[in-house]
Order: structure tokens, then C-alpha cells, then sequence
């Protein structure tokens, strides 16, 4: 099983390496970086180029990782006990139809090997980390009201992202490979530029990622990101602009920085101070 | 190999045998033919947190690319003044088998190719070792001023990214040499827990709703409940002012760092030896909270005090006491404390000065024991600090 990276997503040679040696090495891959560094873009591309389904998992601070796995509906449960499930089809008898499996469950139980996303894992409490380390280092859980395990078929493979905003704990780290995703160079940033838009004039894109790069080492709150850039770069084509501007003449400015503090500190205006 | 996983450990990077293990079966699946892909693999499975990565290139570099250095160095100035050609040229002075004069009409090229030559022969009998060490700043030997010109020779495998990498050296700013003084301070403060019923009334009350729905003849009747969540508020104050807390810095910034980065909802507020009615929110103490306001914080808040307790008695104990000329609070610095202690009941002040050093360090530290749970700023201290949250803070989480 060879990735190779798709059509419409950059890949790093670096990047590409070190997702085939986790791919067949079975371990979960923790990816970490700035934002808009095509961290969770990855595994929809892994899944697309390798032609397997994905399982996502959109990490919440709310999440103590069984749901992750499976949900025991209770209450339906109980509804139908009290009136009856109807024409549904369920039998209130057999737990099994109350059982619902969250991405980590369907990916375990899937007949071929999927694709599974983490993502933001670092939103959630370390408690919930840690509960999620055995499930996926083992490959599988235990339904704890029937003490029934379930065993994955295929382990998945398995993406994890993180924004680090907050350590991680050293045992989770332990289980998992780990790389940190640099922000693009200026040479590969024009690279995934050119994927967003082909006909893109050479000398228009040296302008726009110039006066890019320099806005990043400005020091913003909030400095644009690969996501940012992209809309910018959209934005200036479809208005007609002949080139991205320089200094304070930058137009579009506000597709690139999202704060109003960014914006006035970039406009050379000082908030007043309030007395 | 095995030298290469010492070389790691000694550069400080944790490694475990679970790691080695996974290396030879990776190494087994041949996931290594070449060096980048060598370098790339021993990364993900070494390395787990990206203050190592600087470290890593460096035992890398010096361990696997310190005899064949000659196809990746594209830094000459950095080679000329490594050691391993430092020492080559000396030996061949030395030994006449270089003469000053012929030094003067090699030009750089040749020089580094006598010093390819000597080095590849001897091959055989070095093993690994630190040998390719760039030990930058000092003055290349030979004909200073004609090297590096036009001379740049890029890496020659496939994609060169081990090389690439390092001599980017992308990751230096994160290189943190100071390792924790104490690994297992995480497992001690995660500990620190508030479960308190949260959020909505979402959770089936299982139990209850049998009990009920029983007594309703078998009329289901649904009870639900709040979950029991870690709501952890902490409110840290740092004593950061003053010589007397100098020798304590490293250690207080280790103990700072952890509990920023383990719990969600901290506040870190400053003072100076003692508080006198305000608290900052910086630590060049300039934005000042409000009194009143931070008195108002709700009772389950967790209050952690850093400070020496170190202190001229009467800063403690007089009227005017602050050592700061501009402060004219009336009211001594303890009655500040006792008032800070009543609106703070789960409370600690951990004190970095050593526990069986207190009774004879300062008076004024007894006395801050009587209106504050005091421990040291060690292990088994923080331990205490953090049972004594726990039970202290039961009382008032349920509210």
C-alpha cells in the first residue's frame, strides 16, 4: 500500500515517506503543526488516493472517548420496552440493536481496512487520551454492558491531529509516531498554489507569496495561513487585479488578516487609548 | 546501531526498548533502503516531541553521516573548521608530509580532496563516532577567501531530505535543553481534579429511573441528570519579585510551565513577597486586578500560592509595611492574606524553600503557615499540595 498524493493536495516528499512507513508499520500517525498546514486535509487524501472510506472523529472537549466507540441508547431502549418498537424492526431483547458504534467502532468492524481521522485530539481531556491509547493500540474494546470485546478486523489506519495547544501526555505520545508539519517553504507554497489555480502568471504568484512572507514575519496576532493565502489569491484574480500591491497598498488585505487588532497595527493606526 | 540509540539517550532523548523493538521490525519490513528514509524512520519512532527534533539531527548527523560526510556537507567554512579536518591538517603538518609552502599553493579543492582521501582510507578502523562535529566561528585554514565560491554540492540521494533537513536546521528554535527537573510532576498535578456536576442534565440516571419507573407500576419515568465533570478553576499566584526568589527561578518556571499546560482554566496573577490589596496580571506587575474582584471568585476555585514567604517581619506584620515606597496601604500584608485565605478556603502555598530549612530561614514563614497550608516546592510536596486540594475543595464542589 503505497501513497502517493493526489491531484488536488500537495504532498511533501518528506511527508509521503513518513506516511508509508506508519501506513505499514500499523501505527497511529500524530500529526502536529500550524493550522492550515494540511494536517486533517491529509487523511481525506490518503483516503481518496488509496480508495478506502474514511471514519471521522471530530474531537470535542465533551468527549470521554466510549462514544468514540459505541453508544448504548438507553432511553430508546426503554421506549420500546414501555411501547413496543413498532414496525422498526428492533427487538428489545437483543442489545445488539441498541448499539450504535462511533467512527473508531465502524472502523474496527469494517470488512476492509479504512482510514481513521482524529481530529484536534488535543481538545479533548488527557483522562480521554488516555482511555483512547489501549483502544487503539490493541485494536479493539469492550462493550461494557455485555462484556462483549470487539476486535478489529483490519486496524485501521490511523491519523491523529493535534494543534498543541495543550501537551499532550507522554504515554499518548509513546504509542503513536509523531511529526511535526513545518510551514510550507515559499517553493512549495507556489507548488500548492498552483494546484488551487493552474493558469496562475508566474511573476503574479512571486508578487503575491513575496508580500505573503512578508506579512507572516509582521508578528500578527494571527498570522495568515495557507488557507488564507489561497482565498487572497482568489480574491485578487477575480477582482482583476494586475498584482497583489506592496506596503499599506496590499488590497484584499482583509482575506489575509482576520483580527481587527491585525488589521489596524498592518493600517499603521494605534487603538486610542480609552481614559 | 546499538551505539546510536546511547547516542540518543545521552543527548537526552528518552528512548525505551519498545522503541528498539519497533525499529529492527521496521528495519525488518526494509523500510530503511536508504539514509533519508533511515533518518525520516528512526525520527518518527525516536522522537515524540518536537523540542527534540534539533537534538536528534544532531546525533544523526553525527552518527551516521560523520564518515561520509562528503556528499552532504554544503556549509565548507563549517567543514574547514571541524574538528576531524582540523586535526587532519595538523597531523600532516606535523608529520612534514604537508610543508607550509605547498599549504599556500593548494587551493581548497585539493586540500579537501587529500582530506577525503585520508579519511575514506581510514575507514575501516573508525567506528561511527563523532567525527563529522562543525564547531562553527573558527578561521578555516588553507586559502582563506577562495573556498565556498561556485563550490555548493547538493545532497545526492533520492531526496536528500535528511540532509536537507539538517542543514536547514528548521527546528532549532524549539530546542529546549532544560528537561524537566521532575518527570512525573505531570502525573502528580493531573491528579488535580474538581468533579462537579456540569452542563446540561443529559445522563440517564439508570438506577433512578428503574427505582421510579417501579414505583409507577411500570409507568416509565425517565430521570436525568448532570454529568460529573472536571471543572478545574485555578487561580496561581507567583511571587516574582525580589532577589529572594532568584535561586528558585529554574524551578518555579518548571512547576509555571506544567500547570499551563495542563489545565484549561488558570489564572496567573503576581505579587511581590507579600500582597497588600492588589495582584498582577503581568509579571512586570503594571496591570493590577482588582481587590474586590478577585475576592469574587466562586469558593471551589483552587488557589496555589508561589511565593518564599521570605520576608522582613514587618512587611508582614506592620501597618505600611510594603517595602514599596508608592504603596500607602494601611493594612498590614497578613490581614491582606487572611482575607485572601477566607475567599479562597481550597487553598496552598507552596514555598521553594525546602521544608526542614523553614523554622530557622524566617519568622515570617510561620506565620504565614498559620493562615496558609504550606508545602515545599518538591515532588512529594506538590503531592501533599495537591491531596490537600482535593479534600479541602470536596466541601465545595457541590455547589
Amino acid at each position: 500500500m503505497q501513497f502517493e498524493g493526489t491531484s488536488r493536495y500537495y504532498l511533501s516528499p518528506e511527508l509521503r515517506e513518513i506516511l508509508n512507513i506508519a501506513i505499514s508499520m500499523e501505527k497511529p500517525l500524530l500529526l502536529t503543526g500550524e493550522a492550515g498546514t494540511g494536517k486533517t486535509q491529509l487523511a481525506f487524501e490518503i483516503s481518496k488516493s488509496l480508495g478506502i472510506d474514511l471514519e471521522e472523529a471530530r474531537c470535542k472537549s465533551t468527549f470521554k472517548g466510549e462514544e468514540l466507540c459505541y453508544v448504548y441508547d438507553t432511553v430508546l431502549r426503554l421506549n420500546d420496552s414501555r411501547f413496543g418498537s413498532g414496525s422498526t424492526g428492533r427487538d428489545v431483547n437483543d442489545i445488539w440493536d441498541y448499539l450504535r458504534f462511533g467512527p473508531i467502532g465502524r472502523a474496527f468492524l469494517a470488512e476492509e481496512r479504512r482510514v481513521l481521522l482524529l481530529d484536534e485530539i488535543d481538545k479533548t481531556d488527557s483522562d480521554t487520551q488516555d482511555n483512547l491509547l489501549d483502544v487503539l493500540e490493541d485494536g479493539s474494546f469492550i462493550i461494557r454492558e455485555i462484556n462483549h470485546k470487539v476486535m478489529a478486523r483490519r486496524l485501521p489506519i490511523i491519523i491523529i491531529t493535534s494543534n498543541a495547544k495543550r501537551e499532550l501526555s507522554d504515554p499518548f505520545l509513546r504509542r503513536c509516531f509523531c511529526h511535526y508539519i513545518p510551514f510550507p517553504s515559499p517553493e512549495e507554497m507556489m507548488i500548492v498554489v498552483r494546484i488551487h489555480y493552474p493558469d496562475i502568471p508566474e511573476h503574479f504568484l512571486e508578487a503575491c507569496l513575496t508580500a505573503f512572507y512578508r506579512l507572516r514575519d509582521q508578528g500578527f496576532e494571527k498570522p495568515p495561513a495557507t488557507a488564507e493565502l489561497l482565498d487572497w489569491v482568489g480574491a485578487l484574480r477575480s477582482s482583476g487585479a494586475r498584482g497583489p500591491g506592496a506596503g499599506k497598498e496590499i488590497s484584499h488585505v482583509g482575506a489575509l488578516l482576520k483580527r481587527t487588532q491585525d488589521i489596524l497595527k498592518f493600517k499603521g493606526i494605534r487603538k486610542a487609548a480609552r481614559f | 546501531m546499538i551505539g546510536f540509540f546511547y547516542e540518543l539517550r545521552k543527548a537526552g532523548i528518552p528512548i525505551s526498548v519498545k522503541y528498539i523493538m519497533e525499529f529492527y521490525r521496521a528495519l525488518q519490513q526494509g523500510l530503511a533502503s536508504d539514509l533519508d528514509q533511515l533518518f525520516l524512520l528512526s525520527r518518527l519512532i525516536f522522537v515524540k516531541r518536537v523540542e527534540y527534533y534539533d537534538t536528534f539531527e544532531q546525533v544523526f548527523a553525527s552518527f551516521f553521516m560523520g564518515a561520509n560526510a562528503a556528499h552532504g556537507i554544503m556549509d565548507w567554512e563549517e567543514l574547514l573548521a571541524g574538528k576531524p579536518f582540523q586535526e587532519w591538517l595538523r597531523d600532516e603538518i606535523e608529520s612534514g608530509r604537508l610543508t607550509p609552502e605547498a599549504l599556500r599553493e593548494f587551493d581548497t579543492e585539493e586540500l579537501l580532496a587529500r582530506f577525503w582521501e585520508t579519511m575514506l582510507a581510514q575507514e575501516g578502523e573508525h567506528h561511527g563516532g563523532n567525527r563529522w562535529v562543525g564547531t562553527r566561528g573558527r578561521s578555516p585554514f588553507g586559502h582563506g577567501g577562495q573556498h565556498a565560491g561556485g563550490m555548493r554540492v547538493h545532497g545526492r540521494s533520492l531526496y536528500g531530505t535528511a540532509q536537507k533537513v539538517i542543514d536547514e536546521r528548521r527546528y532549532i528554535n524549539y530546542s529546549d535543553k532544560s528537561i524537566l527537573a521532575a518527570e512525573n510532576l505531570r502525573q502528580v498535578l493531573t491528579s488535580l481534579r474538581s468533579l462537579r456536576p456540569t452542563g446540561p442534565e443529559t445522563e440517564l440516571d439508570i438506577d433512578d429511573t428503574i427505582a421510579r419507573t417501579a414505583r409507577n407500576g411500570g409507568e416509565i419515568e425517565l430521570v436525568f441528570r448532570r454529568e460529573l465533570r472536571n471543572r478545574l478553576k485555578l487561580v496561581v499566584m507567583l511571587d516574582n519579585g525580589g532577589y529572594s526568589m532568584t535561586p528558585y527561578i529554574p524551578l518555579v518556571t518548571t512547576v509555571f510551565n506544567k500547570i499551563r499546560d495542563l489545565f484549561k482554566d488558570v489564572s496567573f496573577y503576581y505579587f511581590h513577597n507579600c500582597i497588600y490589596g492588589t495582584v498582577y496580571q503581568d509579571p512586570p506587575r503594571t496591570r493590577s486586578l482588582k481587590w474586590e474582584k478577585l475576592l469574587s471568585e466562586n469558593m471551589s476555585t483552587r488557589l496555589v500560592l508561589i511565593g518564599d514567604a521570605d520576608m522582613a517581619p514587618s512587611e508582614l506584620m506592620a501597618s505600611f509595611g510594603s517595602l514599596d515606597i508608592h504603596n500607602d496601604e494601611r493594612k498590614a500584608g497578613w490581614e491582606w492574606l487572611k482575607e485572601l485565605r477566607a475567599a479562597f478556603p481550597v487553598s496552598v502555598w507552596l514555598n521553594p524553600i525546602p521544608k526542614d530549612r523553614w523554622e530557622y530561614q524566617s519568622v515570617t514563614i510561620s506565620r504565614i503557615q498559620q493562615i496558609f497550608h504550606m508545602e515545599d516546592l518538591t515532588l512529594a510536596g506538590i503531592k501533599n499540595a495537591v491531596a490537600w486540594l482535593n479534600v479541602q475543595g470536596r466541601a465545595y464542589d457541590t455547589h
